[in-house]
């Protein structure tokens, strides 16, 4: 039964090494999650064990120059929660991956602690925001970008200059859950702009429900 | 043709005043008596053409004695009185006498002319010639001349000419030395002033170097004097700060995309061999930050960063307003006070075992 209740994860990354770790990581992770399939194709999320696991950890080259955009879209299409997890720190790219309905957007040199809350966030269908996507929502200087307010682009900056959400919470003088809604509320914010994908309704959906926004607010 | 002050201009005015002279003793030295003396055919065109020539004399001396050139139409009433005294005073004198001590304005013409054509030679050669003409002219109309006659002529006809024409050359020749001269002291004051500039511009690349070397010469006097001990975790500190500053201005002065990363980077660099686990990020495209804002946004990333122990966050973030750069440490000790600012603003806090600081600078909005 607790078995059955386990978050499951499948891993695509072309590096043996990078699988077998972050498989490691969330298998000791609290609470632990059961990676399912790996591999260096995106196949093994689309058949096989893969195709139902919670939570699909996708690397975005795959030893390719081109990032697999069509990739992460076609799995966003349909439904599928995906985390992004890149070798690179590109706004640019990350800023797209969000665009596509990607829940998560890590790069490697961000540690186990953000990958293993990312994946779980992911599991429930909500959006994670670690600190370098903070740094890229804070320095989005795109035409179409949401209108935050003065409070969360505070949060965003904090966040991404401390990486320490109690070090954000002490600094605002506001509680860590706080940092949190903050972070979420403008999630819901970016969902709400450009393409839609199966993903991002879910997030919207989830936030009224949680009563993190408005209908109002829509 | 020369504008006022050249070199010509100064050859000419002192030859010229040389020239005055040679006219105005000719006139009342050598050709006083003479006229005095000696018998004419018309006695009065002779005083005529004198009193002539010594009005040029007279009016002349009012720019050759004061240096000044003299008006292009003055001149050329002065050359016209010449060459007509000349032409007078010759035909009054009576058949034989020519060339001789009666005759004394042929030489004294050429002087005149000479005075007063110094600097157009073309001119001045055409009005001797003329001159010369006439005289001859006259000399040949006055009767038939012997061989003798015509040999004692040629002599004073080319002894004259010859002394005129050596003036004439030697003016050039000094013009044209004092031309030389003159371009050699400008080029050398030229020279002199680059010399004085270079020198000034490397003082100032010392003083620059110096300011920016920071608390590297004064640490390094007190670690050679014994009066800073490197065991001293103060001592250590200010070692790190040192070698952050250096590194910084190396980093300064590379050619880079992202200048302002680049330094930044540098900073870590130096934190990260000293064992600080330095954690680096970097968001929003690359904006142009002007070097004495760059300064001023690296030095307080310097200071913060040489404090660290352990471990350390600095992030560059550039928003659509603003470029924000903060480092985040668990820093010790006395925080190093922070450098005067003018276009940047610098925040320092503390939150339990953290310290952060950020520099913030609005981007000029265009």
């Amino acid at each position: 039964m607790a078995q059955a209740e386990q978050l499951t994860a499948v891993i695509v990354d072309d590096h043996p090494a990078v699988r077998d770790g972050v498989t490691h990581w969330l298998a000791t992770g609290t609470p632990p999650i059961r990676v399912v399939a790996a591999g260096d194709d995106v196949r093994v999320a689309w058949v096989g064990d893969g195709a139902t696991a919670d939570v699909v950890i996708l690397d975005l080259h795959l030893g390719r120059t081109i990032p697999a955009m069509g990739e992460l879209r076609r799995l966003t299409q349909a439904g599928r929660r995906v985390v992004v997890y890149s070798m690179r720190a590109d706004d640019a790219i990350a800023l797209q991956c969000l665009e596509l309905g990607a829940l998560s957007y890590l790069t490697k040199v961000e540690g186990s602690q953000h990958l293993i809350e990312a994946t779980v966030t992911a599991a429930a269908g909500r959006a994670y925001t670690p600190p370098s996507l903070a740094g890229a929502l804070a320095g989005d200087r795109s035409s179409n970008r949401p209108a935050l307010s003065a409070r969360e682009t505070e949060v965003l900056v904090e966040w991404f200059q401390s990486e320490s959400k109690d070090f954000v919470a002490q600094r605002l003088g506001i509680s860590p859950s706080t940092v949190n809604t903050h972070l979420e509320h403008i999630r819901v914010k970016y969902a709400m702009r450009g393409r839609q994908a199966p993903t991002k309704a879910a997030l919207v959906a989830r936030a009224i429900q949680d009563g993190l926004v408005q209908l109002d607010d829509l | 043709m020369t504008g006022p002050g050249l070199p010509d201009d100064n050859v000419h005015a002192t030859m010229r005043v040389a020239l005055w002279c040679v006219t105005a003793l000719l006139l009342v030295g050598l050709s006083l008596r003479p006229l005095l003396t000696q018998h004419y055919r018309q006695h009065w065109l002779a005083v005529t053409a004198f009193v002539a020539l010594a009005g040029v004399t007279a009016v002349s001396s009012g720019w050759v004695l004061r240096r000044r050139p003299m008006p292009p139409a003055l001149t050329a009433v002065g050359t016209a009185t010449a060459l007509a005294a000349g032409y007078c005073a010759t035909s009054a004198v009576g058949a034989g006498a020519h060339f001789g001590a009666a005759d004394w304005s042929f030489g004294l013409v050429e002087w005149y002319l000479l005075l007063l054509l110094l600097d157009r030679v073309a001119l001045l050669l055409a009005a001797l010639a003329t001159h010369l003409a006439l005289s001859v002219a006259l000399f040949l109309a006055a009767g038939q001349p012997d061989r003798v006659d015509i040999g004692a002529v040629g002599i004073v006809v080319l002894g004259g000419a010859t002394v005129q024409l050596a003036v004439v050359v030697i003016a050039r020749a000094l013009a044209r030395g004092t031309r030389r001269t003159t371009a050699a002291i400008a080029a050398r004051d030229r020279m002199r002033t680059r010399l004085l500039l270079a020198e000034g511009w490397e003082r100032g690349q010392r003083n620059d170097f110096a300011g920016q070397l920071g608390l590297t010469l004064p640490l390094l006097a007190e670690l050679a004097d014994g009066l800073a001990d490197p065991r001293d975790p103060d001592t250590r500190r200010r070692c790190a700060l040192a070698a952050t500053q250096l590194r910084r201005l190396f980093a300064e002065n590379d050619e880079s995309p992202d200048p302002l990363v680049h330094e930044i980077t540098a900073c870590v660099d130096i934190a990260e061999r000293r064992g600080v686990v330095v954690s680096l990020a970097v968001s929003g495209s690359t904006v142009a930050v002007p070097a004495a804002v760059r300064h001023e946004l690296t030095g307080p990333v310097v200071a913060a960063l040489s404090a660290a122990r352990d471990r350390a966050r600095v992030s560059v973030l550039r928003t659509v307003a603003e470029v924000r750069v903060a480092v985040v440490t668990d820093a010790e000790g006395a925080r190093t006070a922070p450098p005067g600012a003018a276009d940047v603003e610098v925040e320092y806090g503390s939150y339990g075992r953290d310290r952060r600081m950020e520099a913030r600078w609005r981007r000029p909005s265009s």
